[in-house]
């Protein structure tokens, strides 16, 4: 496929790959911030958590699948370098985290006649899915710094 | 001494050398300058995107926006305090680069359109109905997501060349 070969062995292919994941990734984190910032009440008050992510969902799908789609472009030019990345392998493993704990445990504390819950659990909730979504962060920019 | 000349002496200093040449603080501070982004970017990409009408519409979300630009005011200080030791350790070479010098016009124009907007538009959002931005602050919008892009393509790519 040439977008492949043009993304692996062109001058500016992985500058411009990688700045497409990154306009992702902000998209994306930004997103999961302000839900997360809502509920563990630390932000944004007035607004109910329902509300808030029923209107950023569409951002929220849209910044993951530009990541996913991106980062697989990126793999697929030479998946062995990243095979044999261990920042990689912890990234992949938490990015599937991340993703189950978002649609298992924030789906439904988001839901709209979702039972009032203990300050203690919504910030435990809160707490996991930033340190998840960011770990998979670190883990990605550790791939060019840690074998 | 030059502009150039002092770009060179920034590069040299004790305290850059020591930051490039450290094994954990430089990838820590070039990290922290890319996660800083969702919080710094991340929320101004959300009030031009509400601005345009294409998400956080309804009657809470003028507060809603005036609370996620003050957040962002954490992100941009964390934003310019890594990217500004970050520069240190490549001052020289930064210098002649033109992603580089495309990413601080770029970041001029952004403050400029936000200065723009926060005098001509902002006291006025308040009477706005939902859905009927004006079209200057539409424009604001519209340069602004560019613009930023730019910033974020301009600094992925002059990493590359360091």
């Amino acid at each position: 496929m040439p977008l492949i070969v043009f993304i692996r062995d062109s001058q500016y292919g992985m500058p411009i790959a990688q700045s497409v994941h990154l306009v992702g990734l902000t998209i994306l984190l930004a997103t999961v911030l302000v839900l997360n910032l809502r509920l563990a009440d630390v932000a944004l008050k007035d607004s109910s958590l329902h509300w808030l992510a029923q209107q950023l969902r569409p951002w929220m799908l849209g910044g993951l699948a530009v990541v996913l789609l991106s980062g697989a472009l990126i793999f697929i030019g030479t998946p062995e370098k990243y095979l044999a990345s261990n920042p990689f392998r912890v990234k992949m493993a938490t990015l599937f985290l991340a993703m189950l704990f978002q649609y298992g445990a924030l789906r439904r504390f988001a839901a709209p006649d979702s039972a009032p819950r203990s300050r203690a659990i919504s910030l435990i909730v809160a707490a996991v899915s930033l340190t998840l979504w960011f770990t998979v962060g670190w883990a990605g920019r550790a791939i060019a710094f840690i074998p | 001494m030059s502009l150039a000349e002092w770009f060179q002496w920034l590069e040299q200093t004790p305290a850059s050398t020591a930051i490039a040449e450290s094994i954990w603080l430089f990838p820590l501070l070039e990290g922290s300058h890319i996660l800083a982004l969702p919080l710094s970017v991340g929320m101004i990409v959300f009030f031009d995107l509400h601005l345009l009408g294409l998400t956080l519409v309804g009657s809470r979300a003028a507060t809603v926006m005036s609370e996620m630009l003050r957040w962002s005011k954490i992100g941009f200080a964390v934003m310019f305090v890594t990217g500004g030791l970050l520069l240190m350790c490549h001052a020289g070479r930064a210098y002649g680069n033109p992603f580089f010098r495309a990413k601080m016009i770029f970041l001029l124009v952004l403050g400029l359109n936000a200065a723009v907007y926060q005098v001509v538009f902002f006291p006025k959002m308040p009477q706005w109905a939902a859905g009927s931005t004006p079209a200057g602050a539409r424009f604001c919008a519209v340069l602004s997501l560019i613009v930023w892009i730019g910033v974020i393509v301009c600094g992925r790519t002059m990493a590359y060349q360091f």
